[in-house]
């Protein structure tokens, strides 16, 4: 798919506009609409991811707002390729440097990258009980997960990217993209099935 | 749990399964050893049921309409004060327009509304035509065609008919429009057919099918060729599909077996599945 967008009329009539209030930055506003063009469409994902990472509805904005305000200062750089990734990527940086100044303990939560699945209760019933898993459980069981492990199963599940741009965005190899998303659906499916049954959920 | 002492790579194998990202060998590989191992085949049960579950929730968090507005400014965009800025209405308000216009040019008694007359004005902003789309008239046909997929995704029930059966499919059509199209099914090249619906583009009703590509869906708009009020159209009739893009959704657009197609899509397999549609339809 070609890469670059050439926004429709309301922008040649917005640049118009523009241009006869302050003409010395008509460069600015192409770039601005330029850069618009290509983070508007992109910007419920960011703030999708930036609130499962943050938790937090304006913890959530804040790093959408931060990241925005990189994206344009990083724009020049931006060569045309996957809008999105570009977008997610800063995002996630952006939530990692805001978590070191605000929430550093929270990225001190151990987690192992080992794959040591919940020992099943055996039998059909537990994948009834996880199938029957309603918006609110599953919502807390994300929310519970480990950052790194939550980051690839946001990315992954809700986004429902391609392993190769959840490597790309969360900046590890594919291989770790996999064995984390084994490990978080390892935790997960141990976190249903406990709450799932002790909520009386059958 | 899965097999022990393998150092958990059935269960990686099992996960890279589950997204679809298991090459083919591992497929074969995988398969042959759930027949034999209850553990693995349960694991995989278990994963599978909470992978549906998670589909079926809406786990998506979206900023309330104030954070929109706040960080529509810091884009440098105008606020999204104004109702027709909000996407959900947009699309209603898409909806309504080509609505009219479809009414006002039959009744008028014409066969196609004036130029610009169905277009939607309520997506100034975000549609873009390279060269190869450059016909005056096509781009007011890709908004439709954008907003018809949108409509339908918003609407939660992407098909009017929701069949997997393309006998089932291709009757339905033939009830509902004066025209008959080829209905394929591409489950076997990994994007099944899910349904078709009526549509209204360039103020007539036409069909779309809708195909599922892993998370996303497909709808595949289809017309006779000719009739599109788009002269230039003939030029991709033989040609590459004609390519564009509008906010993350892919446009494709070709002539064959003597009808319009429109594909549209967010999924990165818009072109694989566009290749195999093509393969499948007559070549003229």
């Amino acid at each position: 798919m070609p890469a670059t967008t050439i926004p429709f009329p309301l922008f040649r009539f917005k640049e118009a506009a523009a241009a006869r209030e302050m003409p010395r930055d008509r460069e600015e506003d192409r770039r601005r609409s330029r850069f618009e063009a290509v983070v508007l469409p992109h910007l419920d994902a960011a703030y999708n991811l930036a609130r499962w990472l943050t938790r937090h509805d304006e913890e959530a904005e804040d790093v959408v707002q931060t990241a925005c305000l990189r994206a344009l200062r990083f724009f020049d750089g931006f060569q045309g390729g996957n809008a999105r990734s570009w977008l997610l990527t800063i995002v996630r940086n952006t939530f990692y440097s805001w978590v070191a100044q605000h929430r550093e303990r929270e990225l001190d939560a151990p987690f192992d990258e080992e794959i040591h699945t919940v020992e099943s209760a055996g039998g059909g019933p537990e994948a009834e009980l996880l199938r029957r898993a309603d918006a609110e459980l599953l919502r807390q069981g994300f929310a519970a997960l480990p950052v790194p492990f939550r980051e690839v199963m946001v990315l992954r599940e809700i986004e429902g990217l391609p392993y190769k741009e959840i490597a790309a965005i969360a900046g590890i190899p594919i291989g770790t993209v996999m064995s984390r998303l084994a490990r978080a659906r390892g935790h997960l499916q141990g976190y249903l099935i406990a709450h799932g049954a002790a909520g009386g959920r059958s | 749990m899965s097999c022990t002492g393998d150092g958990g790579q059935r269960e990686l194998q099992i996960t890279a399964y589950l997204d679809g990202e298991l090459d083919l060998a591992g497929v074969l590989d995988l398969e042959r050893h759930l027949e034999k191992c209850p553990r693995c085949a349960e694991l995989l049960a278990a994963q599978r049921a909470m992978q549906q579950a998670i589909g079926a929730a809406d786990l998506r968090f979206r900023p309330t309409l104030p954070q929109a507005r706040r960080l529509r400014r810091t884009l440098g965009a105008p606020p999204a004060a104004a109702w027709w800025r909000q996407p959900q209405l947009r699309s209603i308000a898409a909806l309504l327009l080509v609505a009219v216009g479809a009414i006002a040019g039959w009744s008028a008694g014409r066969r196609w509304p004036a130029p610009g007359a169905s277009r939607i004005s309520a997506h100034p902003e975000t549609l873009a035509h390279p060269e190869t789309l450059a016909n005056p008239e096509t781009p007011a046909i890709a908004e439709q065609v954008l907003a018809s997929h949108l409509r339908a995704q918003l609407s939660g029930h992407p098909e009017d008919v929701a069949s997997t059966d393309r006998h089932t499919v291709k009757p339905w059509f033939a009830g509902h429009l004066d025209y008959s199209l080829p209905v394929i099914d591409l489950a076997a090249q990994g994007f099944p057919l899910r349904g078709g619906r009526l549509d209204y583009v360039g103020g007539r009703p036409v069909a779309a099918l809708v195909y599922q590509a892993g998370n996303h869906l497909v709808s595949v708009l289809v017309w006779p060729a000719g009739r599109d009020a788009a002269p230039g159209s003939a030029a991709v009739a033989s040609g590459a599909a004609a390519a564009t893009s509008s906010r993350g959704f892919g446009l494709r657009r070709w002539t064959q077996a003597g009808m319009t197609w429109w594909a549209v899509s967010d999924a990165d397999s818009l072109d694989d599945l566009v290749r195999r549609l093509r393969a499948q339809l007559p070549q003229r």
